[in-house]
């Protein structure tokens, strides 16, 4: 029998004291699991996409002309620069169906286009098939050309309809909405020369668009853990408080255990390493739960497909070791205050 | 000459209360030899405890020259008191002082410097506590709590016991059994041994009786 296992029994003997105690902690390690769990896959889910779709410099027309699309001049102009190759044109537009908007886009590559129902070529959103009622076979009119729906796509949460590039081009009048193209250069250099040379574009680098996104997710993912770390931090402010009264009530014990012969750092060790087990078991159901958690969100949410994202080792591992740590440091101020016990004064307590 | 265990030399020991100072020690100057039994009686208040403690280096005096197996106490640190309060004091304490959440063997075995199981149960053993091992002390009597204590003391083959009233919650044949075991200590394991006691009977046990009195001693007899 050592103190370490003595700590280990004072857990164990006070059940319920130690139990509402981790309780705190436990919930705070969950939603800390939980939110920066989501928060963090869908970071990476977001990045993912972003890093597939994009390439080093993105033309759209520039806000201020009042089009939302380029016309065949524009286009060849940047289609003919040297500083540019291997590029991907995509055409967006809306119409109106019965009173709704249907947004029609084109695809370069049917991967980016999952489809849950049917086949490629007319592939329209769940959203289209809600609001518009239509479904595979059925026929829409687009600019005056007859479509008809070949499946059905999980992808956005509006009216959308997904056809070939070429064919929504072809729509619009040859006109595009963006132009993503590889550089030979510097792409910001070329962005900011595209910009100045072609009229009435703008320009952006692929890691002007990653650092915007990433740094929107960033945030989003601060304040997720800030909201969290409240939680778990009053977790932790309970340790204290069950430590402190467990001193308390020990006073004679460790006055015993004093009169023979423990040292004091002895002493402190044992009630760091009592508040430290509770911050570590509390972290590791806390963990489990927030698990499960992420789960059920992601199942909620349909992110079935990112869960392995949402539970990165590094999380895993930071938010057990933090509880841990946490609740050490908790467990200083009534370590300190248990090692600096008068033992003559701790004897005579009862 | 004899080895001497303990020696006070002109050791005070002054306390504040209220406004005014309280000498618990009061000029102590005192040798035991090692190997001695002896027996600390006097009134409340008369500097018993407080002799005990400084003894034991539980506390520190205030003035004056206290040493131990001839170490001086005042110059060694926190840790190094600790140590030696282990290695070579065993205290037994009135109200037994275990840990309610031990067996009788944990208990033994908490203080114990090289954990020897064979070693804590052959000291059990010999307080006549051979089917009390696992026993909690809320299953144990008076008297099997104060042997329990004793085997604690034990356990680190200290070179002296400082005995707080050991026989102060026992009946009349539990504390003679108590004074029993710590005479045969001292006969046949020469350990030396201190006793703080009101009891007249207990003290009888011990070679060598000092009264105390104001922090003083004022008589000492001798068998």
């Amino acid at each position: 029998m050592d103190l370490y296992k003595l700590s280990f029994n004072n857990i164990r003997r006070r059940k319920l004291r130690s139990s509402l105690t981790m309780l705190g902690i436990i919930i705070g390690a969950a939603m800390l699991m939980a939110l920066l769990g989501v928060t963090a896959g869908l970071t990476t889910a977001i990045q993912d996409e972003t890093n597939a779709y994009m390439y080093d410099v993105a033309v759209t027309p520039a806000a201020g002309t009042g089009s939302y699309l380029m016309d065949n001049q524009t286009v060849s102009q940047i289609r003919n620069r040297s500083d540019l190759y291997d590029f991907r044109e995509v055409t967006m537009f809306s119409e109106d169906v019965n009173g709704t908007q249907l947004y029609v886009e084109g695809v370069n590559n049917w991967k980016d286009v999952k489809v849950i129902n049917g086949t490629q070529g007319v592939v329209i959103s769940q959203a289209t098939v809600e609001k518009l009622g239509y479904d595979i076979g059925s026929k829409i009119t687009v600019k005056g050309q007859e479509l008809t729906v070949t499946g059905i796509t999980k992808e956005a949460q509006a009216p959308y309809i997904y056809v070939n590039q070429s064919t929504v081009r072809q729509m619009a009048d040859n006109k595009v909405s963006a132009i993503y193209a590889q550089t030979n250069g510097d792409p910001k250099t070329v962005a900011d020369d595209v910009e100045k040379q072609v009229t009435g574009v703008s320009a952006e680098t692929k890691s002007e668009k990653v650092n915007e996104i990433q740094e929107m997710t960033g945030q989003a993912l601060l304040f997720m853990g800030i909201i969290a770390s409240i939680a778990l931090l009053v977790g932790i402010i309970s340790v204290i408080n069950t430590m402190l009264i467990s001193v308390m009530e020990r006073t004679k014990e460790l006055g015993v255990l004093k009169a023979i012969g423990f040292t004091n750092w002895e002493i402190k060790g044992s009630i760091l390493f009592e508040s430290g087990l509770l911050g570590f078991l509390g972290g590791f159901i806390g963990v489990v739960l927030g698990l499960i958690g992420i789960v059920v969100i992601a199942n909620l949410l349909d992110l079935a497909e990112y869960i392995p994202g949402m539970m990165p080792l590094w999380l895993i591992l930071g938010v057990i070791f933090g509880s841990t740590l946490l609740s050490i440091l908790a467990g200083l101020y009534p370590a300190i205050r248990a090692s600096k016990l008068n033992v003559v004064e701790a004897l005579r307590n009862e | 000459m004899n080895k001497q265990v303990l020696e006070f030399k002109n050791v005070w020991k002054t306390y504040h209360m209220g406004d005014g100072l309280v000498n618990a020690l009061a000029g102590l100057d005192l040798s035991l030899d090692e190997g001695s039994f002896t027996a600390v009686m006097g009134p409340s208040g008369s500097g018993k405890s407080t002799f005990l403690h400084v003894a034991g280096i539980l506390d520190e005096p205030t003035m004056g020259v206290f040493r131990i197996n001839g170490k001086e106490t005042i110059n060694l640190s926190m840790k190094e008191q600790a140590r030696l309060r282990r290695n070579e004091i065993g205290f037994i304490f009135q109200r037994f002082n275990l840990l309610s959440q031990l067996t009788s063997l944990e208990n033994v075995m908490l203080p114990m410097i090289n954990k020897d199981l064979e070693k804590a149960k052959e000291i059990l053993d010999k307080m006549g506590l051979e089917d009390k091992h696992h026993k909690r002390p809320t299953q144990l009597s008076g008297g099997e709590l104060q042997r329990v204590a004793i085997a604690r003391a034990l356990i680190n083959d200290p070179s002296i016991i400082l005995a707080d009233e050991p026989t102060g919650e026992l009946d009349t044949a539990n504390a003679d059994s108590i004074m029993k075991i710590l005479q045969d200590l001292n006969h046949n394991n020469g350990v030396s041994i201190v006793v703080v006691t009101h009891n007249p009977a207990s003290a009888s046990f011990a070679d060598e009786i000092i009264h105390m009195s104001d922090g003083k001693i004022v008589n000492m007899d001798s068998k």
